[in-house]
């Protein structure tokens, strides 16, 4: 075979090779393609913003004898027992069935050590996941799948689930070959036979709605548990003014870039504002109203280094939570499984298959002797160690601001690399004064 | 990249000299910042504001301070740093009636500050960060705050590095911030109570080689009434 670039020839911008394999595939099939992870396209994100560190003007801090806090409460708008997370840095939902039960368990030693929160899913709450995690936050899905009012009673707080990043405005698939006995029999559903949970809520239409359905929450947990209300990012500015309407302590924003267990890929790719793009809408909602700050702000989607949660928090975030990366840090498309990636025909670096079982990793898989590979000890640890490393990192960026709290970083510490990047952030591009548009 | 001084006179026989002692004062502070300068006095008749560009030697002459009289008065020379040299941006800060503050420092997240006090209608008027911190006082007293618990309330409030001196018609106030690296120095008698970046702005003030100097501790608020 030839080396086309060798040989001079040209490959397609608009049919490059995955669009090729793409329309390959589903004229070979006639269905759909399924897939995990989130939005794989190139859009605006953190790596398009830069950090003014302080010089002259203004003074840095010392790194390793100058405090920079890092603590969070979240949800003291309304309940009385908010969270009080050492790390603004949270494990994102992701339900067992699209993990196995060692995963969530792993999640939730890996949160519990560094003192932050991690979160249930669709399919409830295993008590492997409720005994390790110290603050465990329950998600209350449109599905209902697992839910019940003991686990809701059990949690640190509650998630009321409207949407996700990669598919705003769909609902979740898992998919039969991952619905094992347990796992349908928390569902109440049979197992094998492939699942999509709703794409909304059965008993509520509207944020009118939301607001009865929030207080019999808080009536059911006794005032005790923050309500946090989950969006998939796209009309961001508006649903966050309706989720505190409704009466939220937090609210959730989850990006594109955000991941998934199972959903199209025509929806991953196509539904959906960059992460970038939404925070800022979302600020000025929380602004506007006065509560900024007063009702917490949590972002997701595409979160990898420390560089990305000050970014985030710089843009008015109080937290940030983390999917993907958490099971990139449990050892999910490691070189060290290359053969068995090969074997179901992929790679490490481009394994998204977690609609199907398989995972060589053992993390979103259900198959007994591939879960069995993932130790929730150290799994645990290994989150762990990578949240600790993104507090560092985010924390040097901090005190490279001069800021004694990682909150008080702000959107005046950032410049944008380029036009989009500035215009959807609200911050100026690099070397001058001018956001697109403002100021006209 | 900034001078503060100040002055509380204990005794009513010193009051005629308030002017006279504060002049060295305030000229010892030209290095730290040869911008800008202001004074605020304070006299029975109110608080008085002196602010403009130029050397603080300059401006004392211009505005006849030397002969000023009163009970109180604080005294700031600036280096600018992000923000214009004009007299409107220079200190001290006054949003209030009675209450003038000065800073030595820069805040790290004013801007964040800033807005929240323009929500609550609050707005600065120069782009000055420590305009922002004078005006977040100014909210907390208007709102019946005591100055200590105003001043408390900052250090929840704003990051970055201040040695501030805030001043009110019966109250002289000294907070520095956690980390306590803007310079500052008290000195105390049965006569006064001074304040300064560098002891040599109070090396000539009268009985200072028997006062009780001390260098304020970081995140505590040193007040006195009258």
């Amino acid at each position: 075979m030839i080396d086309p670039t060798q040989a001079g020839l040209r490959e397609s911008a608009t049919f490059d090779r995955a669009t090729i394999a793409s329309i390959q595939r589903a004229a070979e099939t006639g269905v759909y393609d399924i897939r995990g992870w989130g939005a794989k396209r190139a859009v605006p994100h953190f790596d398009d913003l830069l950090l003014l560190g302080a010089s002259m003007s203004r003074y840095p801090l010392e790194g390793y004898r100058e405090r920079c806090d890092t603590d969070v409460v979240l949800g003291d708008r309304h309940a009385s027992n908010p969270l009080h997370l050492d790390i603004p840095i949270t494990i994102a939902g992701m339900s067992f069935g699209a993990l196995s039960a060692q995963a969530k368990e792993a999640l939730g030693r890996g949160a519990t050590e560094v003192g932050t929160s991690t979160t249930t899913g669709d399919g409830g709450m295993t008590p492997e996941e409720r005994g390790q995690s110290k603050n465990l936050v329950y998600q209350y899905l449109p599905s209902r799948y697992g839910m019940n009012p003991d686990d809701l009673r059990s949690a640190d707080a509650i998630e009321i689930v409207l949407g996700q990043g990669a598919k705003p405005g769909g609902g979740g698939m898992l998919l039969g070959q991952k619905i094992s006995d347990r796992v349908a029999g928390m569902r109440t559903l049979p197992a094998g036979i492939d699942q999509r949970s709703a794409c909304r809520h059965p008993d509520w239409t509207g944020p009118d709605d939301l607001t009865i359905k929030i207080l019999e929450l808080r009536e059911i947990t006794d005032w005790q548990k923050p309500i946090y209300v989950k969006v998939g990012a796209t009309r961001t500015y508006y649903d966050v003014k309706l989720a505190v309407a409704a009466g939220a302590d937090v609210v959730v924003v989850d990006g594109m870039q955000g991941g998934t267990a199972a959903t199209q890929e025509v929806f991953i790719e196509h539904v959906g504002i960059p992460t970038l793009a939404a925070i800022p809408q979302a600020v000025q909602a929380l602004a506007e109203l006065g509560l900024h700050r007063k009702v917490q702000l949590i972002v997701s989607g595409g979160i990898r280094t420390g560089a990305d949660v000050a970014k985030a928090m710089a843009l008015g975030a109080d937290a940030v939570a983390i999917g993907t990366a958490a099971l990139i840090a449990l050892g999910d498309n490691h070189p060290r499984y290359a053969d068995e990636y090969a074997k179901i025909g992929s790679a490490p670096g481009f394994y998204d298959d977690y609609q199907d079982g398989r995972d060589p990793a053992g993390i979103t898989t259900q198959d007994p002797d591939l879960a069995k590979r993932l130790d929730p000890v150290e799994g645990g640890r290994r989150v762990a160690n990578y949240l600790r490393v993104l507090t560092l990192e985010a924390q040097t960026l901090a005190r490279a601001c001069g800021k004694a709290h990682l909150r008080n970083l702000e959107p005046e510490d950032l410049v944008a690399l380029t036009i989009e990047a500035a215009a959807m952030a609200r911050v100026p591009l690099a070397g001058t004064s001018w956001i697109p548009g403002q100021n006209f | 990249m900034c001078g503060i001084v100040g002055l509380h006179l204990k005794n009513p026989a010193l009051q005629p000299e308030l002017g006279r002692l504060l002049v060295p004062m305030i000229e010892a502070m030209t290095s730290r910042g040869p911008d800008s300068a202001g004074l605020a006095l304070y006299d029975d008749e109110g608080m008085h504001v002196v602010k403009d560009v130029g050397l603080p030697r300059d401006i004392c002459a211009a505005h006849g301070i030397a002969s000023r009289s009163g009970y109180q008065a604080v005294g700031h020379t600036r280096m600018a740093t992000e923000s214009a040299i004009t007299p409107e941006h220079a200190h001290p800060f006054t949003p209030v009636p009675d209450l003038a503050l000065v800073h030595n420092g820069s805040f790290s997240n004013h801007a964040s500050v800033r807005r929240n006090l323009a929500f609550d209608g609050i707005t600065c008027t120069t782009d000055n960060d420590s305009e922002v911190a004078a005006r977040f006082i100014g909210r907390e007293i208007a709102g019946g705050a005591d100055l200590e618990d105003a001043m408390r309330m900052v250090l929840k409030e704003f990051d970055g590095f201040f040695t501030l001196l805030v001043t009110t018609a019966t109250q002289f106030a000294v907070l520095r911030d956690s980390f306590a690296c803007k310079p500052a120095v008290i000195a105390e008698t049965a006569d006064y109570v001074a304040m300064a970046s560098e002891y040599h702005a109070l090396a000539e003030l009268p009985g200072i080689a028997d006062a009780r100097i001390v260098e304020p501790e970081p995140e505590r608020v040193y007040a006195w009434s009258r």
